[in-house]
């Protein structure tokens, strides 16, 4: 497949879009389940949509799929507006916590989607089987799916998201119910498509994975967008300059008590900013403190997440 | 024409679906049944005990049909959004409108094959007796076949209506039930707390399978003119179009939570 990264117009686009469903007794109340929600995902990018439970990741995504309809804004996919089916032979779609015919087996039922897809006989075996072995259920090919444990669904049902060759596609909670052989495998498979040129919208609230894979990402919190953007300019804007330092014992009266932030047997940590290094290098040289390290902090995507969650007095469960 | 494709696609595993789910075990029961009547009915006269294997296996068929396409019809949809198998297909090039027709295509298939097998085993029950494979039996089998096809079509609307498999499933029995019953209705009249116009409106908006018995005229051999098998199948096209058409509208602007 030969993937244009050059085209202008965004992969997935939303614009003010909001959803609300119906809650309480006769559904005569609606609680916001997504709020004006604008960003782009460029062409290309593995772009990663965190949030905690409820925060409105699935419904973004089912919004997306055609399977909730938004109650006001637009969002366009491969740049065509979601009631245009044109788009829905390109794009791949994995959703949250998947089930399948469990009478059907893996080869079975990913012949019945390549027929949705209206792909010939021999392409949807040759394509079939080509996923079978990259998502690892070699072994099980001819086993019913009933037979499945969770981990082996969400392969399935990552290879049925593959089968059409996509140009974008888009994982509700890929990482979910995986051990961590499974987990590095959906990671192998989101680099392969990478390097392809193609594009994955992920969801999720496994951190450390969205670190290593996003080029972007967008932080969700009540339904309402937080931040988006790349993952190092939201990680250091905040502290880039905070550095740590340690140090081996000595009188440590001469710095503030702030800067102290852990102390195990004669060893102690501080953290200071870059301007204050100097003036505490000092003063632990005063104090008869050895320094063992300096060494700069960068804060992780979820002491970000953490910090940010916090801030609207934590996200729904 | 690709949209066809893919009706056939859903229809085809919707077949697929029933056969592996042991749907068509009923067809051992039916044999059972049709062996033992055949062994049992020795002793009667030469009539009686054709028109009792003609009687049982008619009956048999409608209500085995019955059962099949109103208990695995109200899953067809209900069950699907229960368990969220439909979330990737529907993300497919497949549209709510295809999908519906191809569930519907496919039990209306395995209906087909049941009753064709039933249809077999009631003519080797009747050769097996020293009776003749009379012809006029398909002149019963093909309304009680059109009446199947009416009670998938109530319960597949149901199942695109209802919050859950079971109270599409109360309401298809409801539907089914007063339907086949279609006079006790109409005789809700002579109750004077009834208002008349609610028994009329119910009278007709309920689909009325009595129009589709015709297994006595058949088995006392009693004439089924061309017509009214033509009316039957009119009456059942157009009554399952028009519902096909209500769970469109209800399950194509349904959010699936």
């Amino acid at each position: 497949m030969n993937v244009s990264s050059s085209t202008p117009t965004p992969a997935l686009s939303f614009a003010h879009l909001s959803k609300s469903y119906a809650v309480g007794f006769l559904a005569r109340q609606r609680r916001a389940a997504l709020t004006d929600l604008t960003f782009d995902v460029a062409r290309g990018e593995v772009f990663g949509y965190l949030g905690a439970n409820g925060s409105g990741k699935t419904t973004t995504i089912k919004t997306l799929m055609g399977l909730v309809f938004a109650d006001s804004g637009e969002a366009r996919v491969l740049g065509l507006p979601l009631a245009d089916p044109a788009w829905k032979a390109r794009v791949g779609y994995l959703p949250e916590q998947p089930y399948f015919y469990d009478y059907l087996t893996p080869r079975e039922y990913l012949d019945y989607v390549g027929r949705l897809f209206g792909l010939s006989p021999s392409v949807r075996t040759e394509r079939a089987n080509a996923l079978i072995e990259e998502v690892g259920l070699q072994d099980s090919r001819d086993v019913a799916v009933r037979r499945f444990s969770k981990g082996m669904a969400q392969r399935l049902g990552l290879a049925q998201a593959l089968l059409n060759d996509p140009e974008l596609v888009v994982l509700d909670e890929p990482m979910s119910g995986l051990d961590p052989i499974g987990r590095s495998l959906v990671r192998g498979v989101i680099l392969r498509l990478k390097r392809e040129g193609r594009t994955v919208f992920f969801s999720t609230h496994i951190l450390p994975d969205a670190e290593t894979l996003c080029d972007r990402v967008a932080l969700l919190r009540e339904g309402r967008l937080v931040k988006v953007g790349r993952l190092d300019e939201i990680l250091e804007r905040d502290d880039r300059n905070l550095l740590e330092v340690l140090v081996s014992g000595g009188d440590l009266a001469g710095i503030p008590e702030a800067s102290r932030t852990g102390r195990m047997g004669e060893r102690a940590t501080l953290q200071v900013t870059e301007p204050e290094l100097l003036a505490t290098l000092e003063a632990l040289k005063r104090g008869g403190s050895r320094v063992l390290s300096v060494q700069p902090i960068r804060q992780s995507l979820e002491d970000y997440f953490m910090k940010e969650m916090g801030k609207g007095g934590g996200g729904p469960a | 024409m690709s949209g066809l494709k893919r009706i056939v696609a859903v229809a085809a595993n919707t077949f697929r679906e029933t056969v592996r789910e042991r749907v068509l075990y009923n067809l051992v029961f039916f044999a059972v049944l049709m062996t033992a009547s055949s062994l049992l009915l020795g002793n009667l006269s030469i009539r009686q005990d054709e028109k009792i294997v003609k009687d049982l296996g008619l009956a048999s068929m409608d209500i085995f049909g019955t059962f099949i396409a109103l208990f695995i019809g109200v899953g067809l949809i209900s069950k699907e959004i229960e368990r969220r198998s439909l979330y990737p297909l529907l993300a497919k090039p497949l549209t709510r409108s295809e999908f519906l027709l191809g569930k519907f295509a496919g039990l209306c298939f395995t209906l087909f094959v049941n009753i064709g097998l039933m249809s077999i085993g009631l003519i080797v029950t009747l050769l097996a007796t020293h009776h003749r494979a009379d012809p006029a039996l398909l002149k019963a089998i093909y309304p009680i076949f059109l009446g199947l096809i009416l009670v998938v079509a109530v319960a597949l609307f149901f199942s695109s209506v209802a919050s859950s498999s079971l109270l599409a499933t109360l309401w298809t029995i409801a539907v089914v039930v007063a339907g086949r019953f279609s006079d006790v209705i109409r005789n809700m009249r002579q109750v004077s707390e009834v208002p008349d116009w609610l028994v009329t409106a119910l009278y007709w908006a309920v689909p009325n399978f009595r129009n589709f018995d015709v297994k006595n005229a058949v088995v006392y051999g009693d004439p089924v003119p061309v017509v009214a098998l033509a009316w039957m199948t009119a009456y059942a096209i157009v009554y399952s179009a028009v519902l096909l058409g209500a769970a469109r509208l209800a399950f194509g602007s349904r959010d699936l939570h």
